[in-house]
């Protein structure tokens, strides 16, 4: 049943009520079935004998945590993955999708976040690009033709967008509906959006879901993926959820209830991970945020982080835990607020963090976090030279020494720490990076997934570090998409949604139900 | 599993990449020399020699700032620009003021200077660096020819002409200067923590700056070296020319990204060393020394280094991206 | 939102009378310091004298669009030139030589293209190798000497008219419709801000983009022939020396007149009122008996400015 507070959107495009269109007459072939669909990647399977009908002018809703094999799925749809195991039925006919030009014969369109758009082209142009009329004169390209195609398709999803803008300078939202735009021309049967209302306003989304009723009557299937109650019901022609790369079940959206889908998101066998014992006391502030805001889109940011815990910091993806991260560290300009480390109000980057020690331990470890051509060694004592060599002379041997003891301390494995620290495995290289920062006697940690590619052996150790540092006094806020890690590892944790703290969980209220519930839009 | 690993280094013996690289130039050295020496008996007398390895050496003092900035993934395109400007001023102070001490200290400010309005460019003015230095190349360019309105200042003092000219113990002046300059610039790459970061700003600066690592600092420094280095090139060539004139640094660009090129510092930043850029000086001026003594046009000399440079920054790319795929 | 396009809207507004403004200005300042300045024969002269410019800022739009540069340019012009010089003067026959220079020019502009799109090497690199390759070839060829005897025929080309209009004036409004032609109404010109805006786009929408980047190095290279073409037929001689720098002059004029070196924004007429504006600089500042020394600082000055604000620009954004 939709939630019962009233919303413009509900009034506006009830398409709820519209039941599953099937084709005329008979039982008809779904546009798209998947059939035991799975995808192996070392160590992790991705994708796990999923299947489920894709019908024409259907939405078809698809739920799942972070992580559940959302973004594996759509890959494998547009081609982007090629499938490991199982089947795909045009129509009730096999196909193979091997790559991104198979997927676009059969009319699968992907709208992923970034737009592959031309900034400084016209609207019309990206349409067609690559696809031009030719023009009468030979060589020449036919721009009228261009721009009334262009015209035509838009009108066709109810947009007014001026044709001849340049893309760069359009909103998110103008840029996704010229995405979608561009899918349609090439005949998109099937089109696949990823979160599209999450950077949208009330307005832009009641335009989308207008647009999205029009293609629906066209006979276009839409899978769409959110995290939003009040989308999924009022939207939904049928709900998948995906767990863990499971298909967990599809339903008809009357057949279910929020609470009913969360549950479903959510329940999971026992985790391996311990649940950490209650905290003893914790120590003095170490981290203290007020007020904090900045232009990459979050507000009002309030919290703290005492010496001896381990407070996490959850929320969907794009809810701005890493933009929080970044801004606390210095990394990205703020617009207001305070940071406060150990009581010392901070002002400045990176660099000013790291000598207030201060630890940043960054989502990509190989983009952000390390040197990759580097070595081991040179890595561990990267941030710590000031500290170890205050003469600024440069002695090998206290570094492989100082690098040594690290490597051994935290049991990485390599040969030697002159091995570049391309070569290790993701659990490594995650420990050559929180080296770095104990080897500079950080004091305060940011952990921003820490776990993230992570095999579960090298989990298991990565928490172990963590308690041992905050039993030693440290304190460590931790940024983690796995809710079972929020819930099993921190003392308490701040959920975000929309680029504010939604909300604080004590200890006793710490349970991924009452994270999933805070962190998404629910009305 | 930790245990096996433990013994089995004990057997292998990993030699770092900056190693394997330098020795693979050294042969390129060795072969060179037999390939001369086998065409010309000129190549493999004292003198002929020592004019190599000292006309190695002023390349490698322009090479040798050059080298620092591109080890931070930059590029100063200035830099030949920057060795005429500063030789200009300081001939004609030394001239004027019979004191070449001044005239030093005015060539490496004046280097110094033109590096800290490229570092600004580049940091400030968030200005990619091959376009700032090639805006900076063609305004000292410009200042140089204005400067000395077409005359040409020459006759040094003898004892400043020694610093080019000279010889002790039968060796060139300037290869003395190049080998403490050698080691001066190794130490401060290999034992500074300035240099540490130098090569870690290369190998990911965005890494870097989260590490703590002022990177917009160290860029500024590593252009104002360039710059002054490229001053102190200035005096050794003035004193080796022994006259300056407008169009001193002109050909010198190509020849000096050549050289670090050639010495294995990778354009995209993060590997090299000095060491290497000496090597490469080394061979592009034996390769042009051949060249002079099979009495081949000196014409033909910038079409081989323009071939030498394409040529070397194309293998350096393969032999990196082979690594890059492991 | 309306108003961010309204904000984007007077920020481009900034930039268009930003070179418009600038070339206004150093009209007002040598016409009122030099009396011979806003004469019509002198007028003329720049307008002519800017043609050959116009014909390689006008290519070096699209590379630098392709987040690209091109700092051969000016040495290829000079070979251009001296092949034509050498093969005019050994054959007698024009035709030959104007084909051998813009086959020269092609050839140059083709090798930058492959090195740059198929070897991936930085187009700064590579063109700054090139640029020692065909400087070295002019050496080779003319031994240091300038190449004199040309067919008094090639003369008219750079002085003769057409309906009343300088021949070089034509040349240039020629190429610069062409240029305009394909940017805008070709599909290698809708590529051209896609390889610098989004490459990745244009690759997943099937297009060839090696190609395409080549073929716009291409360009250049033919251009640079003609261009040689012009100038060698104003010395009525060629010297190996002679365009050297003019590269520089041409990437000035791309940068003021707002082509951005990043993202592939770019605009073709104001390369047009960026080359004027060289000239005008230029030409001012020659009535003012300021050596070239001196013109060339104020150009580099000129494209400091130009680069600083458009550095405030993106600090605002």
């Amino acid at each position: 049943m939709p939630p019962g507070n009233v919303h413009s959107i509900a009034r506006m495009t009830n398409l709820a009520t519209i039941a599953p269109v099937e084709s005329d007459g008979g039982p008809a072939a779904p546009l798209l079935e998947l059939r035991g669909i799975s995808k192996t990647f070392p160590g992790v399977r991705a994708l796990d004998n999923v299947s489920f009908p894709i019908w024409a002018g259907e939405i078809h809703m698809l739920c799942g945590e972070n992580g559940a094999g959302k973004s594996s799925l759509m890959k494998v749809l547009c081609g982007a993955y090629v499938a490991d195991e199982g089947e795909l039925f045009n129509h009730g006919e096999k196909i193979e999708i091997k790559s991104t030009l198979d997927a676009r014969k059969f009319g699968i369109a992907v709208i992923f976040q970034e737009f592959s758009l031309v900034p400084y082209l016209s609207v019309a142009q990206n349409i067609y690009l690559g696809r031009e009329f030719q023009g009468k004169i030979p060589g020449t390209i036919d721009r009228q033709k261009i721009r009334s195609e262009a015209r035509r398709v838009l009108a066709m999803i109810g947009s007014d967008i001026d044709i001849d803008a340049q893309v760069h300078s359009l909103g998110v939202a103008q840029q996704q509906i010229v995405e979608i735009a561009k899918a349609l021309s090439q005949n998109a049967r099937i089109l696949v959006m990823d979160e599209p209302t999450s950077a949208l306003s009330d307005t832009e989304t009641e335009h989308l879901f207008g647009m999205m009723r029009r293609l629906k009557a066209n006979g276009v299937a839409i899978v769409y993926i959110s995290h939003r109650m009040a989308e999924v019901f009022l939207l939904g022609d049928r709900i998948t959820i995906l767990r863990d790369g499971k298909m967990v079940a599809t339903v008809l959206p009357h057949e279910t209830s929020p609470g009913d889908l969360v549950q479903k998101m959510v329940g999971r066998k026992v985790d391996a991970i311990h649940r950490r014992g209650a905290n003893m006391k914790a120590g003095e502030v170490a981290l203290d945020v007020r007020g904090l805001s900045a232009p990459s889109g979050i507000a009002d940011i309030n919290l703290q982080v005492r010496a001896g815990e381990i407070v996490g910091l959850c929320g969907l993806v794009g809810s701005g835990r890493t933009e929080v991260a970044r801004a606390i560290f210095g990394a990205d300009r703020i617009t207001g607020g305070d940071v406060t480390f150990f009581g010392k109000k901070f002002t400045g980057g990176p660099d000013k963090a790291t000598q207030m020690g201060v630890a940043l331990i960054p989502e990509s470890r190989k983009a952000q976090g390390l040197a990759l051509i580097r070595s081991v060694g040179d890595n561990i004592v990267l941030a710590a030279l000031d500290k170890l060599f205050p003469s600024r002379v440069f002695h090998p041997s206290k570094a492989r020494h100082t690098a040594e003891t690290m490597i051994k301390k935290l049991r990485i494995s390599t040969p030697s720490p002159r091995r570049t620290v391309q070569v290790l495995s993701g659990g490594n290289q995650q420990k050559v990076v929180i080296g770095k920062w104990l080897t500079a006697d950080a004091r305060l940690f940011i952990f921003d997934e820490p776990t993230r590619g992570i095999d579960v052996g090298a989990k298991a150790e990565i928490f172990a570090l963590m308690y041992d540092l905050v039993e030693n006094g440290a304190a460590v806020l931790m940024i983690s998409s796995e809710l079972s890690e929020i819930v099993n590892v921190c003392d308490r944790a701040y959920v975000m949604r929309e680029g504010r703290v939604a909300g604080e969980l004590p200890r006793d209220r710490l349970t991924e139900e009452n994270i999933l519930q805070l962190g998404m839009h629910h009305e | 599993m930790s245990q096996a690993e433990a013994v089995a280094p004990k057997f292998k013996i990993t030699l770092s990449r900056d190693v394997i690289d330098v020795a693979y130039r050294l042969l390129a050295v060795a072969l060179i020399c037999i390939v001369l020496s086998l065409v010309s008996d000129a190549f493999l007398t004292t003198n002929n020699l020592l004019n190599v390895l000292r006309q190695a050496s002023l390349v490698f003092f322009m090479a040798s700032g050059l080298t620092l900035v591109i080890l931070t993934g930059k590029i100063d395109l200035s830099i030949g620009a920057t060795v005429g400007l500063s030789a200009c001023v300081a001939a004609t102070i030394i001239k004027s003021t019979g004191s070449p001490w001044i005239g030093g200290l005015a060539a490496i400010c004046i280097g110094a200077l033109v590096g800290l309005g490229n570092g600004l460019m580049v940091t400030k003015l968030r200005i990619p660096s091959f376009i700032a230095t090639y805006g900076m190349l063609w305004v000292a360019q410009g200042a140089t020819y204005y400067y000395m309105s077409g005359q040409s200042v020459y006759g040094f003092p003898p004892g400043f002409r020694a610093l080019g000219s000279g010889y002790l113990l039968g060796i060139p002046i300037p290869i003395y200067l190049m080998v403490v300059f050698m080691l001066l610039g190794n130490f401060f790459t290999k034992r500074t923590t300035y240099g540490q970061q130098i090569y870690a700003i290369g190998a990911n600066s965005v890494a870097g700056r989260l590490s703590g690592i002022p990177v917009n600092s160290r860029l500024n420094l590593v252009f104002i070296l360039s710059g002054a280095m490229a001053g102190l090139a200035s005096l050794i060539y003035l004193a080796r020319l022994n006259s300056a004139e407008g169009d001193i640094g002109e050909t010198l660009t190509l020849p000096t990204i050549a050289a670090v090129v050639i010495g294995g510092t990778s354009l995209f930043g993060g590997v090299g060393s000095l060491f290497g850029t000496f090597i490469g000086g080394l061979i592009l001026t034996l390769i042009l020394n051949g060249m002079n003594l099979l009495s081949l046009n000196a014409n033909w000399q910038p079409l081989v280094t323009g071939l030498i440079v394409l040529l070397a920054v194309w293998l350096d790319m393969k032999t990196r991206s082979k690594t890059d795929s492991n | 939102m309306s108003e961010r396009v309204l904000a984007q809207g007077f920020s481009a507004l900034g930039r268009i009378p930003g070179v418009a403004f600038v070339l206004v200005a150093l009209f007002a300042i040598f016409a009122s310091m030099s009396p011979g300045f806003s004469t019509a024969p002198n007028l003329s002269n720049i307008l002519v004298q800017s043609a050959i410019l116009l014909l390689l800022a006008l290519p070096m739009t699209f590379i630098i669009m392709t987040e690209g540069l091109d700092l051969s340019i000016g040495a290829v012009l000079t070979l251009a030139s001296v092949v034509l010089a050498s093969v005019a003067v050994s054959t007698g026959s024009l035709p030959l030589a104007f084909v051998a220079a813009l086959a020269i020019g092609l050839a140059f502009g083709l090798l930058n293209g492959w090195i740059i799109a198929w070897l991936d090497i930085p187009p700064f690199v590579a063109t700054l190798g090139t640029l020692g390759i065909a400087q070295g070839l002019c050496l080779v060829l003319t031994d240091g000497q300038s190449i004199v005897g040309m067919p008094p025929a090639l003369h008219y080309i750079y002085s003769g008219y057409l309906l009343g209009i300088p021949f070089p004036l034509v040349i240039a409004a020629v190429a610069y419709v062409a240029m305009h032609g394909i940017l805008y109404h070709t599909r290698l010109g809708t590529y051209v801000p896609a390889l610098g805006g989004n490459r990745e786009a244009l690759r997943h929408a099937g297009v060839n983009d090696r190609l395409v980047l080549a073929v716009i190095y291409g360009i250049g290279g033919l251009m640079a022939g003609v261009a040689g073409l012009l100038l060698t037929s104003r010395m009525s001689a060629a010297h190996p020396t002679a365009a050297i720098g003019m590269e520089f002059d041409a990437i000035a004029a791309v940068a003021v007149g707002g082509t951005q070196f990043e993202r592939g924004e770019g605009w073709l007429f104001g390369t047009l009122l960026g080359v004027i504006t060289i000239g005008v600089l230029r030409n001012g500042l020659n009535l003012l008996e300021m050596p070239s020394s001196v013109q060339v600082v104020c150009v580099g000055l000129l494209v400091i400015v130009a680069l600083f604000l458009d550095g405030m620009r993106k600090v605002q954004e």
